[in-house]
């Protein structure tokens, strides 16, 4: 059979694990919680891990392993676990590294949510994030000790869209044999692959791109089978049995069954007919993205647009190396007050007023009065989200009806 | 003919025996998504043909398959 090459024709021509028995070009979405078995030996072994069965959709179903391996399929991973959210697959991933005393490298530029995850959750079971400048090498290895479990670090930052030199930094991790951990959600598989640039464990919120556009929730722990586990204080004793799949046995046996943060049958099925898309529509958005970014730098009214994609930019060319032509479908840009941001926003009539990101409709956001909202004034100014910014998700729309939307809102300001 | 112990369990054969003639003889499900361990170390996929399974030695059929594991 003709081998395919191509990113979507991989997505859309990967085998199913078994055949269906009705050959259905889709996978069906198997919504049973159980599976029967023939005999108590068959089900001792599929418990064990020694037949390639399903037993407990909390712990694999048909539906939801075959988006799996089309993830698989175009990143080259070794193993790839779909979550229940981009935040479950944040936590799972530390809670499989991580134990009291353990301390985690990051930059202080992380979305929202992830940075709360890190400064206080995990805080409360003792273990550290010590927060660096992560363009900064020396930094991190003067923070790094025995007890540093993972570096920590989103592609492009949400929302400062920071980007930092992964090789450089995966070459640090590796040097010192600690994980290097990537949350790549900003930059899709089909413009960024993971394990060229030294990533050993990738992180994806599949509820932004790959889910269609904002269909569902969803998140991926993509392994790459590339860090020698035995180097892990937790994972030594498993690297001894199972080598490279120690990551993965751990994350499937104990912490991704225990928590219970799996994706539902539903949600992997309309994540699985988004990903066949995923190609066509973050080009289109990302297309939008750099167009808008040009268009909002020659308004007068627009103080100033941040957007990796634009020449002479402190971070063009490392995304350039690392996205290629497509670095990302998301800006930001500055008015001059509060107020007239949320002016700006309530005039739009075609842009939606919502916080998700990569949905194909365009979204805008002031995050300093909404993710970043429990946070005081000065801890916003550290993490350098500004009172004056706005998030611009760019959706798949026709480049001049968004045009005209900022045109004409801009106009009644 | 020889002992050999696969997933636990004593099985007399004719020794030796290819991994992927063991592979066959034991009816592994979907075998192009098993990994095998022999003696506790993993075995390279692409040496299942030369790989000789000798008396005494533990054979070990395992899905990790990335994608939906089941272990």
């Amino acid at each position: 059979m003709l081998k395919p090459n191509g990113f979507t024709t991989r997505i859309i021509h990967t085998p199913y694990a078994r055949e269906d028995a009705h050959h259905a070009l889709h996978q069906p979405i198997y919504s049973n919680a159980a599976f029967d078995f023939e005999s108590a030996e068959q089900m001792e072994l599929a418990f064990q891990g020694r037949l390639p069965v399903h037993a407990y959709s909390r712990i694999s179903n048909p539906t939801v392993e075959n988006f799996e391996l089309r993830i698989k399929q175009i990143t080259g991973a070794l193993n790839v676990t779909a979550l229940s959210s981009g935040m479950a697959a944040v936590s799972n991933a530390i809670f499989m590294l991580a134990s009291t005393g353990s301390n985690i490298i990051a930059s202080k530029h992380l979305f929202g949510n992830t940075y709360v995850f890190f400064e206080s959750t995990i805080k409360d079971f003792g273990i550290e994030t010590r927060f660096c400048d992560l363009t900064n090498n020396e930094e991190v290895k003067a923070n790094i000790d025995e007890n540093t479990v993972a570096i920590f670090v989103e592609t492009i930052t949400n929302p400062q869209l920071e980007v930092v030199d992964l090789k450089s930094l995966s070459d640090t991790a590796h040097a010192l044999n600690v994980p290097f951990i990537a949350d790549s959600t900003l930059t899709p598989p089909n413009v960024f692959s993971a394990k060229d640039f030294g990533i050993d464990i990738e992180i994806i919120s599949s509820t932004k791109c790959i889910s269609g556009g904002g269909t569902s929730v969803g998140g991926l722990i993509v392994d790459y089978g590339t860090f020698n586990w035995s180097k892990s204080k937790k994972l030594a004793s498993y690297a001894k049995r199972f080598g490279p799949y120690a990551f993965n046995y751990k994350l499937r046996r104990e912490i991704f069954r225990n928590l219970g943060a799996c994706l539902s049958p539903f949600a992997a099925f309309l994540q699985s007919l988004g990903l066949e898309t995923l190609q066509l529509r973050f080009e289109k958005a990302a297309n939008n993205c750099r167009e808008l970014a040009e268009f909002l730098i020659s308004l007068p009214e627009i103080k100033q647009v941040n957007y990796p994609g634009i020449k002479g930019t402190e971070f063009y060319e490392i995304s350039e190396k690392q996205f290629g032509k497509f670095p990302g479908a998301m800006l930001t840009f500055d008015f001059s007050t509060r107020e007239e941001c949320f002016n700006f926003m309530n005039k739009l009539e075609l842009i939606r007023r919502a916080t998700n990101v990569y949905d194909n409709k365009t979204l805008i956001l002031h995050p300093a009065s909404t993710i970043y909202c429990d946070f005081d004034q000065e801890k916003k100014e550290s993490l350098h989200v500004s009172d004056t910014m706005l998030r611009l998700s760019l959706g798949i729309e026709d480049i001049e009806d968004l045009k005209n939307d900022l045109i004409q809102a801009i106009s009644k300001l | 003919m020889g002992s050999i112990l696969v997933n636990g369990k004593t099985q007399e054969v004719e020794l030796p025996i290819s991994l992927i003639d063991l592979i066959k003889k034991n009816n592994v499900e979907q075998p192009e998504m098993v990994s095998i361990q022999v003696n506790g170390e993993f075995v390279d996929r692409n040496n299942f043909d030369s790989t000789q399974i000798n008396a005494n030695d533990e054979v070990d059929f395992l899905y990790f398959m990335g994608g939906g594991s089941r272990c």
